[in-house]
This record gives structure tokens, C-alpha cells and sequence, in this order.
């Protein structure tokens, strides 16, 4: 009887979450499936082969992309992280009202749309913006050349990705309970000790995972360069809008998805790893 | 008042630790609002030549230049249809799932929580183009399903995470006490689960539906001109139309965000924004 009623339930679970899981199978796995396949094809004949791939590491062009694609995702990671990792620790830490206007004030950037907000910043840092009007007060004609520069487009993701990780970080910090750290300043750790042995450990699950979230969504950024790219090199979301609505080769599109699917596959692994460790709700 | 002017003065005046303070917030606002106050300033400009910082002639030009563009108005009308399509049927798809990873057991569920991750894990475009190919074999490029699909795809895997970490909050005793007193299922899911999921139900519907409004490189790919929703004629916009055209569409397109923001408020927070990137 009891055993009839768990299978019941265990059925209702299934049919409960199909529809959802078959949608994600056929709109994305499915997708990415076929696509690997292709990127293996010849255009013409259909048959197997390697130069779709060959074509991205061989022509120079195509791996200037990729470099540059992997410093701009590295230094936005790095520096959005730590920024934001100090962030987290200001607004968890001191209690002031500017700190809870903050608290409050870097919520927003989330949910302005990515266009507006690029747009934004170029108002601000091409040539004729606000940056070269300001200087051009002080009687200088200074023009800050981050228009079509890798430093205009890190700087474009880091205003995205700040308020992104300083909210994962935050959220970590704040399981933290006070009396933990009070007991430990009690017996006499410093605030340097205090840091590094118990809310570094506590906090570099997050840490970790917002990382991971910025680097796998800057991989694939697409209005960022789209807008405010330069035309070489360019980073990889643009060289494959272009594969595939300019130049009409699907197979190599196809590749160049492969490859920055890899590229993030890195960052997912490690995302997993970190999450599936400690699932306590099991 | 003045004193204050002086940055010396000003350090001595509120102490060392609040003038840090103050910095980091001038350097946090400056970055973050700098670019968006700029714009909305610029919007109201008839004229913003250089070298002015400010606008030299104030007016309404460019909104009403906007606002005689039919193809500019008939975006903002197809944006909310797509914008409300694909919040109801990712709805409709995703809370019984995440009710089902939240509450039941059996095998392979962690699989199936997992297989959300594989929308937000890869790179968008890449996921798109891959789409696309199969949408061109099955005529689905620059059609409405087409694009619902891709948006749909896009906040998938918030809308399955925050309901379920929302769901797994309300006490399993509080649905059996309800059961107890004679409820059926379907109305202790809809009088006692429901409701109390409802914070992060409701920051993950503000997700889809702004994600939505905002999705603009799939739309762009898959749409093929056809549909043209606010984010793609932005692009054209910003390319190729003059002026303050950019920062009048601009706004109009944070719009809808806000009110969305002003009515939720109580429910967005920390913790209801970073449970959608957490499995646990």
C-alpha cells in the first residue's frame, strides 16, 4: 500500500517537472547536439571533417579573436570579482546610511536593459562625451580612447558584472553569523585572522560561483563589443554573428560555438564541482 | 555650507572614516549613475553640441521625433505582447517543475535540475546560432513562436531555481496541516504553497519578463528583421539614427523595469536575487 502511494508520488514528481526538462531538451540540448555534428561536416558534401575547426586555429585573424576574447574575460573577471568581493565586505560589515544606500543603489544596474546601459556609457566615454567636454573645460582636448578598445569594453563589463557578483558575495556574507567573528575577536584573532580564517573559507564557495557566472556570461557578450568593439579583433560572439549572418557558413559557426562552448565548459565544471559539493538539502 | 567644498576641510569636518565613506560612494555613484543620469539628461536636449557639458537648448524634440516613428512605436506594442506570452507560458512551464524538484523524490532529479544550467552555462549566441540553423529547417526564423521560444529559453533557468529554493523554504507540516483539515492538493498548492513561494516566484517572473523585455541579440538573430522588438530597433538606433534619438529610446526602454522594480520592492533583495544562481 505505502510502497503503491510513493510511486504515485514519485510519478506526479516526473509529470510535474517533463514538461519544463523536455523543453530545455529539445530547444537547447537538442540544438547543441545537432550543432556539435555540423561543426564536424563539410559544407558542401555533408562529409567528415576537421577544417572547420582548423580554420579558427590557424588563421591568424581567427585566433587574435580568441586571445583577445580571453583577455577581456579574465581581466573583467579578475577585477569584478575582487572589486566586488570588497564591496560585499563594506556593505556587510559597516553599518552607516551610506552603506545601506549603496546596499540599496547597486541592486538597480541588474535590471536596467544592457543596451541602455551601453549606450549610457558611450555618452560618457566616446570622443565627443562627457570625459573629453570635462577636459576640454580645463582648456585640455582629451580624448580617452576607450571607444573600440579592449579597456572601454572591460570597463563596460565591469559595470555589468560588480553589482552582479557583489550581490552573490553579499548573500554569502551575510550567512556569516556576527557572533562567529564576535567570539573570535573575543579570544583575541585580529581582524586580519578573523578574515582569513573564517570568512574567507565561509565566503569562497560564492566567491566561486560568481566568478564562474561572470566568466561564462562574458564569454559569449555580445552588445558590449557589438557596439563598442572595434573591427579587429573582434570578440568571439561578434566573429560568429558574423560566421553565421554575413557569411552564411553554418558549419563554421557551428565550430565556433563548439569552441567557445568549451571554453565555458571549464567555468561550468568548476561551477558544478563547487555546487554539488556541500548539497545538504538531499 | 561651503566649507564643504573643500576636500581638507570637508575630512576634517565628518572624520576619517566617514570621508572614505563618502569617497567610495561618489566613485560608486559616478560610475554606476553617472552614465544613466547623462543619458536621461541628454534626452530632454534639443541641442548638446560640444564642448557644452549641458544641454544648450532644453526641449522635447527628440521625443517627439521618436514618437513619429511608426516602426519605433509598433516595437514598443510588439515588445509587451512578446514580453507577456513568454512570461505566462514560462510559468506555466516552470513552477510545476520547480514545485517537483522542491517537494517530490526520485531518481534523476538532480539531472533534471542540472539540465536548467545548460541554458544559462554556455554562451547565448552560441546557443542561438544553433537554434537558428534548426529554426531555418522548420521555417521558425522571423516568426512570433520563434522568438518566444529564444526568449523563453533566455530565464528558464531562474524561473526553475528561485521558485524551487522558495519552495523548499515553506515548511512541509504547513501543507499537511492544511491536507489535515481537508484540503485537496490543488488547493493546498494554490492556498498554502503558492502563497508563500510567492517572494521568489514573483523576483523570478520580474526576471523572464524583463529579461524579455531587454533580449536583444536573439532577437535580433532568429527575429530576421520581421520581428522587431524595442532592443532590436535599438541597435539600429544607435548605429545609424542621429542625435538623442538613442537616449529618449533609452529610457523609454528602462520604463517598463522600474515600475516593474517600484511594485516589487519588498521582494527584491540579496538573497531572492542569488538563490536563482544556487542549485542548493
Amino acid at each position: 500500500m505505502n510502497k503503491a502511494k510513493e510511486r504515485n508520488r514519485m510519478l506526479i514528481g516526473y509529470a510535474l517537472a517533463l514538461p519544463a526538462f523536455l523543453t530545455v531538451m529539445l530547444t537547447v540540448a537538442y540544438p547543441i547536439v545537432s550543432n556539435v555534428i555540423m561543426s564536424f561536416q563539410d559544407e558542401g558534401t555533408g562529409a567528415f571533417t576537421l577544417d572547420n575547426y582548423k580554420y579558427f586555429f590557424t588563421t591568424p585573424a581567427q585566433l587574435k579573436n580568441i586571445g583577445f576574447t580571453l583577455y577581456i574575460v579574465v581581466m573583467t573577471v579578475v577585477l569584478a570579482v575582487v572589486i566586488a568581493y570588497l564591496l560585499a565586505l563594506y556593505l556587510r560589515f559597516i553599518k552607516s546610511p551610506i552603506s545601506k544606500a549603496i546596499g540599496t543603489l547597486y541592486l538597480l544596474p541588474r535590471f536596467i536593459p544592457g543596451l541602455v546601459a551601453v549606450y549610457a556609457m558611450i555618452t560618457i566615454i566616446r570622443d565627443s562625451g562627457v570625459i573629453n567636454r570635462i577636459s576640454l573645460l580645463f582648456g585640455y582636448d582629451f580624448k580617452p580612447a576607450l571607444m573600440y578598445h579592449a579597456s572601454g569594453m572591460i570597463m563596460m563589463n565591469l559595470w555589468f558584472n560588480i553589482p552582479f557578483a557583489a550581490l552573490m558575495i553579499t548573500a554569502g556574507l551575510g550567512a556569516i553569523p556576527d557572533s562567529v567573528i564576535e567570539s573570535a575577536r573575543d579570544v583575541g584573532a585580529s581582524k586580519l585572522r578573523v578574515f582569513r580564517s573564517i570568512i574567507l573559507p565561509l565566503s569562497v564557495k560564492d566567491v566561486v560561483i560568481a566568478g564562474t557566472f561572470v566568466f561564462m556570461s562574458n564569454v559569449g557578450s555580445f552588445t558590449t563589443p557589438y557596439l563598442m568593439g572595434g573591427n579587429s579583433p573582434k570578440m568571439l560572439a561578434i566573429a560568429l554573428f558574423d560566421q553565421f549572418n554575413k557569411y552564411l557558413n553554418y558549419n563554421r559557426a557551428a565550430a565556433l560555438s563548439v569552441i567557445m562552448f568549451l571554453i565555458c565548459s571549464v567555468s561550468a565544471g568548476v561551477y558544478i564541482y563547487t555546487n554539488l559539493k556541500e548539497n545538504e538539502w538531499e | 555650507m561651503f566649507k564643504y567644498l573643500n576636500p581638507k576641510r570637508f575630512y576634517f569636518a565628518v572624520g576619517k572614516k566617514k570621508f572614505w565613506e563618502f569617497i567610495v560612494l561618489a566613485v560608486f555613484i559616478l560610475f554606476f549613475y553617472g552614465p544613466l543620469l547623462n543619458m536621461f539628461m541628454i534626452a530632454f536636449a534639443n541641442e548638446y553640441a560640444p564642448p557644452h557639458l549641458l544641454a544648450t537648448e532644453w526641449g522635447l524634440k527628440w521625443w517627439q521625433f521618436i514618437f513619429g516613428q511608426k516602426s519605433l512605436v509598433s516595437s514598443m506594442v510588439q515588445s509587451f505582447v512578446i514580453a507577456i506570452i513568454t512570461t505566462v507560458c514560462s510559468m506555466i512551464l516552470c513552477i510545476p517543475a520547480a514545485y517537483s524538484l522542491a517537494r517530490f523524490k526520485y531518481p534523476g532529479r538532480k539531472l533534471i535540475m542540472l539540465s536548467f544550467l545548460l541554458t544559462n552555462a554556455f554562451p547565448k549566441i552560441g546557443i542561438f546560432t544553433s537554434i537558428g540553423v534548426l529554426f531555418y529547417k522548420y521555417n521558425l526564423m522571423g516568426t512570433l513562436v520563434g522568438v518566444v521560444i529564444i526568449h523563453m529559453i533566455n530565464s528558464m533557468m531562474f524561473m526553475v531555481w528561485l521558485p524551487s529554493s522558495a519552495f523548499r523554504t515553506v515548511h512541509p507540516q504547513q501543507e499537511e496541516a492544511a491536507r489535515d483539515v481537508g484540503a485537496g492538493p490543488i488547493r493546498t498548492f494554490f492556498k498554502v504553497s503558492l502563497p508563500m513561494a510567492m517572494p521568489g516566484i514573483a523576483v523570478a517572473t520580474l526576471y523572464t519578463f524583463l529579461g524579455s523585455m531587454e533580449e536583444a541579440q536573439g532577437t535580433l538573430l532568429v527575429g530576421l528583421a520581421k520581428i522587431k522588438t524595442m532592443p532590436v530597433e535599438m541597435y539600429g538606433i544607435i548605429l545609424d539614427y542621429p542625435g538623442q534619438a538613442g537616449a529618449v529610446f533609452g529610457i523609454l526602454l528602462m520604463i517598463p523595469a522600474l515600475i516593474m522594480i517600484i511594485a516589487m520592492r519588498k521582494y527584491i533583495g540579496p538573497d531572492a536575487i542569488a538563490g536563482g544562481f544556487k542549485m542548493g
